[in-house]
C-alpha cells in the first residue's frame, strides 16, 4: 500500500503534544491519503499531503507556543479566559505586541521595507561569497587538496596556479613527504569536428591530465573507464574522457559512445568515458585527455605551464607543504640556475588557488557594504521606534503606576521588534531570491568559465540561515535601545508630562540625534565607496586605451597543433582569411595578432637587450604579441619612430620587431630604440627594433602601460589568433562574414567568439562594473534611510516644541529665526555625520585602493564634493519639517495638545 | 453544570456527530459538514473545534482499535453528552424562537 511522504508524515509530530491527538490526526489524513491514491493518483495525493500536513502543523503549531497547561489540552487556545494558564499570558502578549504593530500600518511598512531590503542584500551576497569564494568546490575533503605552483614571477599579485614545468613536477613527484598523489595537469582548448558535414565544429573547454589527476579530484566516470598509467604512454594515448553535457549534447547521452572514435584537433581519438553531471573542473572542461608527454617534453624546465594538485599526506599543514616546497625549488634553482633561478614555491589550498584571485577582495567589500547598508537600517528603525517610544510614553508611565514590572515593558517592545523582524524576513526572502537570480543571470557566460561555484549560486540553507540569524540580530538591535530608554520613564515625571508643560525633554535627545548622526555617516562612506568604484569603472571604459575601440570586431580561435604543425600552414591560414575580409566593403583594415589587449590573456618572454649581460635572475619578462603588418595601424596605435612592419619582411628575411614607447623607454631611455637589437632567449637570434609605436593599455587595471614586443606573425607564426577588422559602420554586421571567412579558410576550425571590441571592454570589466552598479544600488538605498532619518527625527522634534515655537512667535520671533532654531540640531546631526563619514569614507576607500590592487583611487576632490552634496541633501530633508512647524500661526500652535 | 454557549460552527458539529452516531470520528465528521452545508471545512478548524467542545463538556472521545488502512493509527471517537445535547436544544430552541414569524421569507427564497 501507497504511504504519505514520510517526512510530512512527521510534521504533526512536532506540533501536537498530545499523543491520542496526535495519532488520531495522522490516522485521519492516511485515511483520507489512501482514498485520494486510489481515486486521483499516488503524485496528486503527495502533492495533497503535504499542502495540508503543512497547514495542520502551522496551525497547531501557534497552539504550541502556548506549553500546554493541562495534558489533554494540546489545541487549546487562550480565548477562553479560565484557561489562562502560565504561558497563555506569552500568546497575549504576542497578539498585544501585534496589534502594537499592525495599528501603525505606515510605521510598520516603512521598517520592514527598509529591513527587508537590508537583509536580503546582506543574504545575496552571503550567498555570492559562500558560492564563488567561500565553497566554490564541493568534492569530498576539498580542504585537504593542494595546489603548488613554481611561478617564475612570484611577486605578482595575481596566483598563477599553471607554472610548473614537467621536469620540475617529476623531481617533486620523487621527492615530496608532505603531500601525496601528485598530479598534473595543462591546458587544452581542442577543437571537435562535426562527425558529418552538417555538424558545425566546436571549440570545447578541456584538460589533459596525468592518470591520477581526475580520481585525486574525487571524480570517477559514470560510463567507461577512467585513465590509468598505460593511457600516459607516449604514442599510445589517442584516448579521452568527455563531459556529461558535452555527452549529452552532442552524442545524444548514447550509452554506446564509450569506443567510438571521434576527431579532436584533426586526429582520430577513442573515447573510452563520461564524466558525472556537473564535473566540470577544472576551468570549466568538458573533454580531458592523458598529457601523453614524450621523454623530451618531460625533460622541459624552461617553460613552465603544468596546473599541480596533490593531497595534504596525513597531518601535515599547509604551512609544513610550503616549507618542504620551498627548499625543493630553492634545491632545484641551485641545481639549474638557468631556468630555475627566479622560480618560488607557493602552495595554496586547491580553492584558493582555483578560485578567482580577485573574488575574495571585491566579495569582501561587496559584503562589508550590505552589512553597513543594515546598521542603516538598523539605526533608522531604532531611532523611528524611539522617537514612537516617546510618543507611547505616556502609555507606559501608566502601565508602570498601575504596577507592570519593567521587564515586562522591555519585553513587549521586544516582542514588536520580533514581529517586525519576521515581518522583515518574510518580505526579504522573495528580495532575496530575486537578487540571488538576477546576479547569476547577469553574469556574462564568458566570465562563467572562469567563475568556480557558478552552479552553487541560487538561495540556499546557509543564506535563509545567514538570513535569520541577521533578523534575530536586527530585531534586538533595533528594539532593544527605544526598549530600554522608554522603560527608564520616570513615572512622575512623564505623568506630569502630559500636562501643558511646554519644556521639552532636556537631554533625552541625544540618543536619537546620535542615531541619526551615524545613519549620515555611514551612509557618507556607502555613497563615497560606490562612487570612486564608478569612477574606476568609467576609466577602464572610457579612460585612454591607446587605442581606437569605435568599431572594431574581432574573432578569437585557437588552430590545433596537429594539423597546424607547420609554420607555413599557420601563415597560409591567416593569409587567406586576411584576404577574404579585407574584400568586403563594410571592412575598412584589417590585421590579426597573437593576443589582443583587455581578453586576459597574455604571452612574455624574457628579454635580452644588446650590450647587456644580465644574470640569469636579473632578466625581465616582457609582453611578447605577434602581429601581423595592419595589425597596429588596424587597431589606431600609433607609430611614434621608424617604420611600420611590412610585407618584407618574412621568414626568410632579417628578424625585426616593433617596441612600445615604455620598453623603449625602460632599456633606452633618453636614447633612439630603433636600429638597437635584442634576444628574446640568451642563446636565440638577434631581433632588429625598426619602430616604436604607442603604448596600448593591455589590460586597465594592472598594465596600462606594459613594455610590449611586437613580432611580424611572418615570421614568428602563431597557434592562437585575434583576427581584427575596423569595420565602415556598425561593427556587429560584419561578424556573419567574418565567420564565414574562417569557415572558407578551413571548414575544421571553430572561430572561439565572435565580438565588438566593445565588448570585449565590457567583459573585461564585468567584474568590476557589477560591484560598482551594486554598490551604488546599495548607497542609493542607504542614502534613502539616512535622509529618512533625519528627516523623521527633526519632523519629531519640531512637533514636540510646537508650543514652544507659537509662544516664540507670538513673543515676536521671525519665522526666519524659528526655523533655524529647528535647523540648528539637524545642522549638528549633519557637520558630526559628514565628518565622521569623511573620516570612515577615506578609510574604506584606502582599503579598497590595496584590495583592489589599486584599482580604485583615493580622489580627494572627488569625496569632498560627494560629502558636500551629501551635506546639502541632508539640510534639506531638515528643512522640510522645519519650515513647515514655522509656517504654523501661533494661535494654532499654542492650541495644539 | 451551567449549559455552555455555542457557537455557530461548534452547533453545526454537534449535529453531524449526532446524525452519524456511533462511528462519528473526525473524517465522516467533516464529510456530512459539507454535504450538508455546501461549504468547505478546514480540517484544522474542526479539530479545534471538536476539542473545544469536549474540554466544554459537549462532547466525549474514545480512542477505537488501531487498523492498518490509518498506518496503525486509532481513530477517536465523539458522542454527544447530555450537556452536549441541552446546549444543543437550547441553541436550536433559541433560533427557533428568533426566527418565529420570518416563515414567510425563511420558507420560500
Amino acid at each position: 500500500m501507497r504511504t504519505p511522504p514520510p517526512i510530512a508524515e512527521r510534521l504533526p509530530r512536532w506540533s501536537v503534544r498530545d499523543a491520542d491527538w496526535r495519532d488520531a490526526i495522522t490516522g485521519d489524513l492516511r485515511e483520507e491519503f489512501a482514498d485520494l491514491v486510489r481515486r486521483r493518483g499516488a503524485a496528486a495525493a503527495d502533492r495533497w499531503y503535504w499542502r495540508h500536513a503543512v497547514v495542520l502543523t502551522a496551525r497547531f503549531a501557534i497552539g504550541r507556543v502556548v506549553p500546554a497547561a493541562a495534558p489533554r489540552r494540546p489545541l487549546a487556545f487562550a480565548d477562553d479566559p479560565s484557561a489562562l494558564g502560565l504561558g497563555a499570558g506569552w500568546s497575549r502578549e504576542l497578539g498585544h505586541a501585534w496589534r502594537a504593530v499592525s495599528r501603525r500600518r505606515g510605521l510598520s511598512a516603512v521598517i520592514v521595507i527598509s529591513v527587508a531590503l537590508a537583509l536580503a542584500a546582506n543574504a545575496t551576497i552571503f550567498n555570492l561569497a559562500d558560492a564563488l569564494y567561500l565553497r566554490p568546490f564541493r568534492m569530498p575533503d576539498v580542504d585537504r587538496l593542494v595546489i603548488i605552483s613554481a611561478s617564475p614571477e612570484g611577486d605578482s599579485p595575481f596566483f598563477d596556479p599553471n607554472a610548473v614545468a614537467p621536469a620540475d613536477f617529476r623531481d617533486w613527484m620523487r621527492e615530496a613527504t608532505t603531500v601525496e598523489g601528485l598530479a598534473a595537469g595543462q591546458w587544452w582548448d581542442p577543437n571537435l569536428s562535426g562527425r558529418h558535414a552538417d555538424e558545425t565544429p566546436e571549440q570545447l573547454a578541456g584538460f589533459r591530465v596525468s592518470p591520477t589527476f581526475l580520481g585525486l579530484l574525487g571524480a570517477h566516470t559514470v560510463l567507461g573507464r577512467g585513465f590509468t598509467s598505460a593511457d600516459e604512454v607516449h604514442g599510445q594515448h589517442r584516448v579521452v574522457l568527455i563531459g556529461h553535457g558535452l555527452w549529452q549534447r552532442r552524442f545524444g547521452a548514447d550509452p554506446g559512445v564509450v569506443g567510438r572514435t571521434i576527431r579532436v584537433d584533426g586526429e582520430t581519438q577513442e573515447v573510452i568515458g563520461v564524466m558525472p553531471p556537473g564535473f566540470s573542473v577544472p576551468y570549466g572542461a568538458e573533454i580531458w585527455a592523458p598529457l601523453g608527454y614524450s621523454d623530451d617534453e618531460w625533460a622541459e624546465r624552461r617553460r613552465a605551464w603544468l596546473l599541480v594538485v596533490g593531497r595534504l599526506k596525513d597531518a601535515h599543514t599547509l604551512a609544513a607543504a610550503q616549507a618542504e616546497f620551498d627548499a625543493l625549488v630553492a634545491q632545484q634553482a641551485a641545481a639549474f640556475p638557468d631556468t630555475n633561478a627566479r622560480r618560488r614555491a607557493r602552495v595554496v589550498t586547491f580553492s584558493r588557488g582555483m578560485g578567482d584571485p580577485a573574488a575574495g577582495p571585491f566579495l569582501a567589500i561587496w559584503q562589508a557594504a550590505a552589512v553597513l547598508l543594515l546598521l542603516i537600517a538598523c539605526a533608522n528603525v531604532a531611532n523611528l521606534l524611539l522617537a514612537r517610544g516617546r510618543e507611547r510614553q505616556q502609555e507606559l508611565a501608566v502601565r508602570l503606576a498601575l504596577g507592570a514590572s519593567r521587564g515586562r515593558l522591555v519585553a513587549q517592545m521586544l516582542l514588536e521588534g520580533i514581529w517586525l523582524a519576521v515581518l522583515s524576513v518574510g518580505a526579504a526572502l522573495p528580495l532575496a531570491w530575486l537578487g540571488v537570480t538576477l546576479t547569476r543571470d547577469f553574469l556574462p557566460a564568458s566570465i562563467i568559465r572562469f567563475v568556480p561555484g557558478y552552479q552553487f549560486i541560487q538561495v540556499d540553507a546557509a543564506a535563509l540561515a545567514l538570513l535569520a540569524g541577521l533578523a534575530a540580530v536586527a530585531a534586538v538591535l533595533f528594539s532593544l535601545v527605544p526598549a530600554l530608554h522608554a522603560s527608564r520613564a520616570a513615572v512622575v515625571e512623564s505623568l506630569k508630562q502630559s500636562g501643558r508643560t511646554l519644556t521639552p525633554f532636556h537631554g533625552r535627545h541625544w540618543l536619537g540625534s546620535a542615531l541619526a548622526a551615524a545613519q549620515v555617516a555611514l551612509a557618507v562612506a556607502l555613497v563615497v565607496a560606490a562612487s570612486l568604484t564608478l569612477r574606476a569603472v568609467d576609466g577602464a571604459i572610457n579612460g585612454e586605451l591607446g587605442f581606437d575601440k569605435r568599431n572594431m570586431i574581432v574573432a578569437t580561435l585557437t588552430l590545433p597543433d596537429g594539423s597546424y604543425e607547420s609554420a607555413d600552414k599557420r601563415r597560409q591560414f591567416v593569409d587567406t582569411v586576411l584576404e577574404r575580409l579585407r574584400a568586403l566593403p563594410a571592412v575598412r583594415s584589417v590585421g590579426a595578432a597573437s593576443t589582443l589587449p583587455y581578453t586576459g590573456f597574455t604571452a612574455k618572454r624574457p628579454f635580452h637587450p644588446e650590450g647587456v649581460l644580465l644574470q640569469p635572475g636579473e632578466v625581465r619578462f616582457e609582453q611578447f604579441v605577434r602581429v601581423t603588418p595592419e595589425y597596429l595601424a588596424t587597431m589606431g596605435v600609433p607609430l611614434v619612430d621608424g617604420r611600420p612592419l611590412g610585407a618584407e619582411d618574412r621568414s626568410d628575411t632579417r628578424p625585426v620587431a616593433l617596441v612600445s614607447q615604455s620598453l623603449a623607454d625602460r632599456y633606452w631611455p633618453g636614447d633612439r630604440a630603433v636600429g638597437r637589437r635584442f634576444r628574446l632567449d640568451s642563446d636565440g637570434p638577434w631581433i632588429e627594433v625598426v619602430g616604436v609605436v604607442g603604448d596600448l593599455a593591455q589590460d586597465w587595471f594592472l598594465d596600462r602601460r606594459a613594455p610590449t614586443i611586437y613580432r611580424p606573425i611572418a615570421q614568428d607564426p602563431s597557434w592562437s589568433l585575434a583576427i581584427t577588422a575596423r569595420t565602415v559602420s556598425d561593427p556587429a554586421q560584419v561578424a556573419g562574414p567574418l565567420r564565414r571567412a574562417v569557415a572558407a579558410a578551413d571548414p575544421d576550425q571553430p572561430t572561439e567568439r565572435v565580438m565588438t571590441m566593445d565588448e570585449v571592454i565590457g567583459e573585461k570589466v564585468a567584474g568590476l562594473s557589477y560591484l560598482s552598479r551594486a554598490l551604488a544600488i546599495m548607497s542609493g538605498i542607504a542614502l534613502v534611510l539616512s535622509l529618512m532619518g533625519v528627516y523623521s527625527l527633526i519632523a519629531y522634534l519640531a512637533a514636540r516644541r510646537t508650543q514652544e515655537m507659537g509662544v516664540r512667535v507670538a513673543l515676536g520671533a521671525t519665522r526666519w529665526q524659528v526655523i533655524g532654531l529647528n535647523l540648528r540640531q539637524a545642522t549638528a546631526i549633519t557637520v558630526v555625520g559628514l565628518g565622521v563619514g569623511t573620516a570612515l569614507a577615506v578609510g574604506l576607500g584606502r582599503l579598497m585602493a590595496t584590495a583592489l590592487f589599486g584599482l580604485v583611487s583615493l580622489d580627494a576632490a572627488r569625496i569632498a564634493a560627494t560629502v558636500l552634496a551629501l551635506g546639502v541633501v541632508a539640510l534639506a530633508a531638515a528643512y522640510v519639517p522645519a519650515r513647515r512647524a514655522a509656517g504654523l500661526s501661533p494661535t494654532d500652535a499654542l492650541r495644539t495638545p | 453544570m451551567k449549559t455552555p454557549y455555542l457557537g455557530e460552527f461548534e452547533y453545526a458539529v454537534l449535529l453531524a456527530v449526532l446524525h452519524i452516531g456511533a462511528d462519528a470520528y473526525a473524517v465522516p465528521v467533516r464529510g456530512l459538514l459539507q454535504d450538508r452545508t455546501g461549504r468547505p471545512v478546514a480540517r484544522g478548524a474542526l479539530y479545534t473545534a471538536l476539542e473545544r467542545l469536549e474540554a466544554k463538556g459537549c462532547l466525549r472521545s474514545r480512542m477505537g482499535d488501531p487498523t492498518d488502512e490509518r498506518g496503525g493509527k486509532p481513530r477517536r471517537y465523539f458522542t454527544v453528552t447530555a450537556l452536549g445535547l441541552r446546549a444543543i436544544r437550547q441553541t436550536h430552541a433559541a433560533l427557533r424562537r428568533l426566527a418565529r414569524g420570518l416563515e414567510t421569507i425563511l420558507e420560500h427564497p
